[in-house]
């Protein structure tokens, strides 16, 4: 097919929001998301596959392999239209943001042609099994344990931090199946069916008081011995691989969903008169030009040719987000003023206090701050490593 | 928006790069800075014959090549990388800014826009002057007006207007500087004869833009030196580089340093498509009256950051004379207070942002 004009797939991805996010899925405007991804998870899935259904998962995967094969520039206009038309957050993002890029770098013609179409349908959910109470920005130190039996692995171990473990079909796991092996050699990609009796999962708690996030036990869990995403003792290089092409086309929905938040911060800074606080007010416009600065930043890194691109730019643009998206918390909290001090009957929490609360897992997850420096020193200044 | 250099862009800055490496070194850049001018007569000329970059904002008719601020930035980046000495950001501005007018105010435009093509005459913003019209006079004082000792052009804020005063009808006093890598001068008005040259709004959006993306480059500069040097100097037997204290600062300058070029990038594109001869490509001006301030705030604040660090990171060398990095710190901060308070700049982004009560 060819590419539709950019304008045009703009007007056609808002029409289609316009048009779906209506009638029974008009109350999932707005949720889902962190700090709520508790919120209308049933209705949510069921819009991941109307999604599905009308071709708007995987736009940038290859046709053959059942994508639409767009340029990141539409895909950014889809994620841009996503966010404003307020639709809610993806149950299904895992799956399509990052076992299906690994698939497609990594997988078998046959594990493709099994996996993938679930992922664009909507109707597979994944989830991520790879931190560890061991292992958590010390990846390499996982232990979680696989043995081949026959055509079965099974496994033994935890992982944890697992989002929307409780709703995912399945889950990518990274064992170890070589125990003499050490660190990152000896280590597996597996995908192993979350439903089944070896299987434990047990929500966290977190500090806001909801659960995103989850325990999961490997209590002799079986995978089929063909699903390994590919060699044993390969399940680094194939994780790592996914890591290394992202490059942040989901930044610009991220920011405009921050664009909403510093608005509702203003709206509450003019009611109650904050604005008119030096302090604050010299806050929130510079707040405002962070998002400008992370703008420009991100649009500049896709500008860029493939291959001018070192490999930092998703880590500079983490480094930029999680501690603006932090201080954006503070503030909300601050211009509401001592009212933030009070919680709703059963410690439930308004936007300003979730914003503060859930924005200090921001600078932690998916890498932290200190992980991200390491990457950026290494990789895209060269300085040397640290001896270990 | 583009963020990238066009061909043409591109093949300007090799050519600037490589002018820099042979007319702009260290030593050549130290000589410069003690001339009796504050910059070198004869890397002057070369730059202007031999580049031709003072006609790159002049238009066609007018002895220019009819450019505009995407290419001058280029020239402005590839000096302030290396900080050589010379009146070109000051007069390329009131060049660009004279061009922009042309239609409002020919006089202004056709008189001075030759010389300043074939760099025979330098110009210089009068930005911060307090200073009345009477007639086709002005009286006052100006502060602070950078390079306006060897301008032969004076761009003066006149109010929310901007008048041409040529440098012969103004007392100028020069002044030793902070930063001797760019001169200032104080200038008194006495019934000089002053001619209109637009309003003064497009002059400050412009100049901000301009030094925004040269303090974007200066930071890129910094940034290599440091993490060379990070490499290179060892301590306990191993390169410093490798101790996660100084590589975590070095990530988190990285970082802000590619924030600055970006957000210099999106200034300089808005700038350029703002005063460009098309103005079917013009956009909403509203959005450079943000742009230029944010800009100017970050790039500025970006570049002081690092260029401090740039003396941490290398220990006592960097506290000496003969190391480049305090030149680099004292043009970060004189441009800084150049720009006015951060609460002055801060204000006008909220009100053109429509944060705050204009």
């Amino acid at each position: 097919m060819p590419v539709p004009d950019s304008g045009a797939f703009r007007a056609e991805v808002r029409g289609w929001l316009a048009a779906n996010l209506a009638g029974e899925f008009a109350p999932l405007t707005g949720s889902g998301g962190p700090g709520r991804e508790h919120e209308f998870v049933q209705e949510r899935m069921a819009w991941e596959r109307r999604l599905g259904a009308d071709g708007w998962i995987g736009l940038g995967w290859p046709e053959s392999d059942g994508g639409r094969g767009l340029p990141w520039r539409h895909q950014v206009i889809f994620h841009e239209e996503y966010a404003r038309a307020g639709a809610p957050a993806r149950v299904g993002h895992i799956g399509e943001q990052l076992l299906g890029p690994t698939l497609l770098m990594f997988g078998t013609a046959e594990q493709r042609s099994r996996f993938l179409p679930g992922i664009l349908a909507g109707t597979q959910l994944w989830c991520q099994g790879y931190s560890e109470p061991g292992a958590g920005s010390d990846l390499a130190a996982v232990s979680t344990r696989a043995r081949l039996d026959g055509d079965q692995w099974h496994l033994d171990g935890q992982k944890v931090w697992t989002s929307l473990a409780q709703f995912a079909d399945w889950c990518f796991v990274l064992a170890r199946t070589d125990p003499v092996a050490e660190r990152h050699h000896g280590l597996s990609y597996l995908l192993v069916p979350m439903r089944q009796p070896g299987i434990e999962i047990r929500p966290i708690v977190q500090l806001t008081g909801t659960s995103e996030f989850n325990e999961v036990f490997f209590d002799d869990a079986r995978a089929a011995a063909g699903d390994i995403v590919g060699a044993p003792g390969d399940g680094w290089r194939v994780a790592m691989g996914t890591l290394a092409v992202e490059r942040g086309v989901s930044t610009f929905g991220q920011q405009l969903g921050f664009q909403r938040e510093f608005e509702a911060v203003l709206a509450t800074a003019r009611a109650n008169g904050a604005i008119d606080d030096p302090d604050l007010s010299a806050r929130i416009v510079e707040a405002w030009a962070g998002l400008q600065v992370m703008r420009y930043t991100a649009m500049a890194t896709l500008g860029r040719p493939a291959a001018e691109v070192p490999g930092t730019e998703a880590n500079i643009n983490k480094l930029l987000w999680a501690p603006w998206h932090q201080r954006l918390g503070e503030l909300a909290v601050d211009v509401a003023g001592a009212a933030a001090t009070i919680a709703r009957p059963g410690y439930e929490l308004d936007h300003a206090q979730r914003l503060f609360l859930y924005t200090r897992a921001d600078t932690i997850y998916g890498g932290s701050n200190e992980i991200q420096r390491n990457i950026i020193a290494e990789r895209g200044l060269g300085l040397p490593r640290e001896p270990r | 928006m583009e963020f990238t250099d066009s061909a043409e862009q591109a093949d300007l800055r090799s050519a600037v790069r490589a002018f820099a490496r042979r007319h702009a070194t260290p030593e050549l850049v130290r000589s410069a800075m003690t001339a009796p001018a504050g910059y070198d007569h004869k890397t002057w000329e070369r730059l202007t014959t031999e580049l031709g970059l003072t006609a790159l904002a002049v238009p066609d008719g007018l002895g220019g090549v009819g450019a505009g601020p995407g290419e001058v930035a280029v020239a402005v980046q590839e000096f302030g990388r290396v900080l050589l000495p010379s009146p070109y950001l000051s007069s390329a501005t009131a060049a660009l800014v004279l061009a922009r007018a042309r239609a409002e105010c020919p006089d202004a435009a056709e008189r001075y826009l030759p010389g300043l093509a074939d760099g025979s005459v330098t110009g210089a913003l009068a930005l911060d002057a307090d200073v009345l019209a009477d007639g086709d006079t002005i009286n006052g004082i100006a502060r602070n007006v950078v390079d306006g000792a060897a301008a032969g052009l004076l761009l003066v804020r006149a109010g929310d207007d901007l008048v041409a005063v040529a440098a012969t009808d103004a007392a100028v006093e020069p002044l030793e500087t902070l930063d001797q890598t760019r001169r200032q001068a104080a200038i008194r008005f006495d019934r000089a004869p002053a001619v209109r040259a637009g309003s003064a709004a497009p002059a400050v959006a412009l100049h901000r833009v301009l030094l925004a993306a040269e303090c974007a480059a200066a930071a890129e500069h910094c940034l290599d030196v440091t993490v060379d040097y990070l490499k290179m100097r060892h301590q306990f037997g191993r390169p410093i580089g490798s101790f996660q204290a100084l590589r975590h600062r070095a990530a988190d300058l990285a970082v802000a340093v590619s924030s600055a070029t970006a957000t210099a990038r999106a200034a300089v594109w808005t700038a350029a498509m703002s005063t460009g001869a098309d103005d079917a490509a013009a956009i909403d001006t509203g959005e450079l009256a943000m742009l230029a301030p944010l800009a100017a705030l970050h790039c500025s604040r970006t570049f002081l950051q690092m260029a401090g660090e740039m003396i941490q990171l290398h220990g006592g060398i960097g506290f000496t004379w003969e190391h480049e990095a305090h030149l680099y710190f004292k043009r970060a901060k004189s441009t800084q207070l150049l720009l006015g308070p951060v609460s002055g700049l801060r204000a006008e982004i909220g009100g053109a942002a429509g944060l705050l009560p204009a």
